[in-house]
C-alpha cells in the first residue's frame, strides 16, 4: 500500500466529504481494493466518521475491502444472463477454482464475483474477465478461458 | 409558552406540543402504542414498525409509524382499529420468528395479541432496531457503531468489525439493547421456543380488565409511562 497516492486522490477532491464514493472508487481503481489505513485516512481528512466510510465501503458490491486475485472473473446474474444458465457458470468457476463467489483462489490468482447485473443482457450469459465482456459464455468456452489465463 | 396543535387520537382531544411525535404524544397522554425501537431522548428510525397508526389524510387512512410522524393541526390519529391490530400483530410475529430468546421482544409481542407465530424461528442476536446504533452516534456523538451491509447481511458492527479506540466505553449500546433484557423463565432452548405461559397470562388480564395494561415489564427498559401510571 503506498500512502501518497491515497493523498493524491484526497487532495485531487480537495478533500470534499461530497466525493466519498468518488475518492474511494479511485482508491480501489490504484490498489486494487480498499485497505484498512486508506479508508482510515480518508475518514480523517474527509472529517467523515470512519463508521460512515466503513458503511458505504461495505454497501456498494463494487468496493471490495480485502485484495482480489490477479484476474478477476465478474459473473452476470442479472434476469436474463440467469434465464440463459448463469448459475451453470458459477458452478464450472466453483468446480474448476475450489471457491465461492466472493473468494480469491489461494495462490491470489482467481477472484470470483456474481453480480446482479452488468448492463449487457442481449450477450448474455456474461462473465466478466479483468474489465473484459465475454458474452454467450457457456461452462465449456469458460474452462478454456480460465485455462488460458493460468497459462499466462 | 411553547405552542401546541390540536390533534385527535383515538377521538381523544389533544392538544399536544409542537415539533413531537405522535408516539412521543399518546404515550405522554395515556394512550399506549406498542413500540420497541423507540426510546426517549433518542432520535426515531420507525425500524420495528410496530407503532404503526392510522393518519388520516383527506378521509383517507394512511398506516405509518408513529414515532416518525409528527404532530400537525388538525391531525386524525388511530392508534387500534383492526387493521391495525392485524398489521401489528403481523409484525410481532415476525420479531418474535427472528428474536423468540428475548423478553422484550416476547412482551412486547404477547401485547399485540400474539399467542403462536407461524413463521419460521431464527434465533437471531439482534433484530435490527438500532437503538445501539443511534444513541452511539446522535446522543453521545460517539459514532462508533453503525448499521453495516445491506439486505440480509445487513447488521451492527464497528469499523472494521473491531471495537475501536474512540468508543467511550459508555456501555449505553449493551444498556439499550431489546436482547439483553432477561428471557423468560421457562424452556427457551434451541427449537423449543414459544411465548411462554407468564406471558400469556398477562394477557389475559388485560382482556379481562378493562383499560389495564400488560404489565409488559417495558416500564423497565423501555421507558413505558403507562407502566408508572399503573403502578
Amino acid at each position: 500500500m503506498c500512502p501518497e497516492s491515497v493523498e493524491q486522490v484526497l487532495t485531487r477532491y480537495n478533500d470534499s466529504r461530497r466525493c466519498l464514493v468518488e475518492v474511494l472508487q479511485d482508491i480501489q481503481d490504484r490498489e486494487g481494493y480498499l485497505p484498512e489505513e486508506a479508508i482510515r485516512r480518508v475518514a480523517e481528512r474527509l472529517d467523515v466518521p470512519l463508521i460512515e466510510v466503513y458503511r458505504v465501503a461495505n454497501f456498494y458490491k463494487s468496493f471490495t475491502l480485502r485484495p482480489r486475485g490477479k484476474h478477476v472473473l465478474t459473473v452476470c446474474k442479472g434476469t436474463a444472463c440467469h434465464v440463459r444458465g448463469a448459475d451453470r457458470l458459477l458452478d464450472e468457476l466453483r468446480g474448476q477454482l475450489q471457491i465461492e463467489s466472493g473468494e480469491t483462489t489461494e495462490d491470489g490468482q482467481f477472484t470470483v464475483e456474481a453480480v446482479n447485473c452488468v448492463g449487457a443482457c442481449a450477450l448474455g450469459p456474461v462473465v466478466v474477465v479483468d474489465g473484459e465482456y465475454h458474452g454467450h459464455m457457456t461452462p465449456h468456452k469458460l474452462r478454456g478461458l480460465v485455462a488460458s489465463l493460468q497459462e499466462s | 409558552m411553547e405552542k401546541r396543535v390540536n390533534i385527535t387520537i383515538d377521538g381523544v382531544h389533544i392538544r399536544a406540543p409542537e415539533h413531537t411525535s405522535v408516539l412521543d404524544t399518546a404515550i405522554e397522554f395515556g394512550i399506549c402504542i406498542p413500540h420497541l425501537c423507540h426510546y426517549p431522548g433518542v432520535p426515531d428510525i420507525g425500524a420495528c414498525r410496530l407503532c404503526i397508526v392510522e393518519n388520516v389524510v383527506r378521509g383517507k387512512p394512511r398506516v405509518t409509524t408513529s414515532c416518525t410522524l409528527k404532530v400537525r393541526e388538525g391531525m386524525e390519529i388511530h392508534t387500534n382499529t383492526d387493521r391495525i391490530q392485524q398489521l401489528r400483530k403481523n409484525v410481532a410475529e415476525m420479531l418474535v420468528a427472528e428474536a423468540p430468546n428475548s423478553k422484550a421482544v416476547q412482551d412486547v409481542a404477547v401485547r399485540c395479541g400474539v399467542t403462536d407465530v407461524p413463521y419460521k424461528f431464527h434465533n437471531e442476536e439482534c433484530v435490527l432496531c438500532g437503538r445501539c446504533v443511534r444513541v452511539c452516534n446522535d446522543v453521545w456523538q460517539a459514532k462508533a457503531l453503525g448499521f453495516v451491509g445491506r439486505g440480509r447481511d445487513r447488521h451492527v458492527a464497528f469499523p472494521f468489525e473491531k471495537k475501536p479506540d474512540f468508543c467511550k466505553h459508555c456501555e449505553s449500546c449493551v444498556d439499550l439493547c431489546p436482547m439483553n433484557r432477561t428471557p423468560c423463565p421457562g424452556p427457551m432452548k434451541k427449537g423449543e421456543e414459544f411465548v411462554c405461559g407468564q406471558c400469556e397470562s398477562q394477557l389475559s388480564m388485560a382482556e379481562d380488565v378493562d383499560d389495564s395494561c400488560v404489565w409488559c415489564r417495558l416500564g423497565d427498559g423501555f421507558g413505558c409511562t403507562r407502566k408508572v401510571q399503573a403502578q
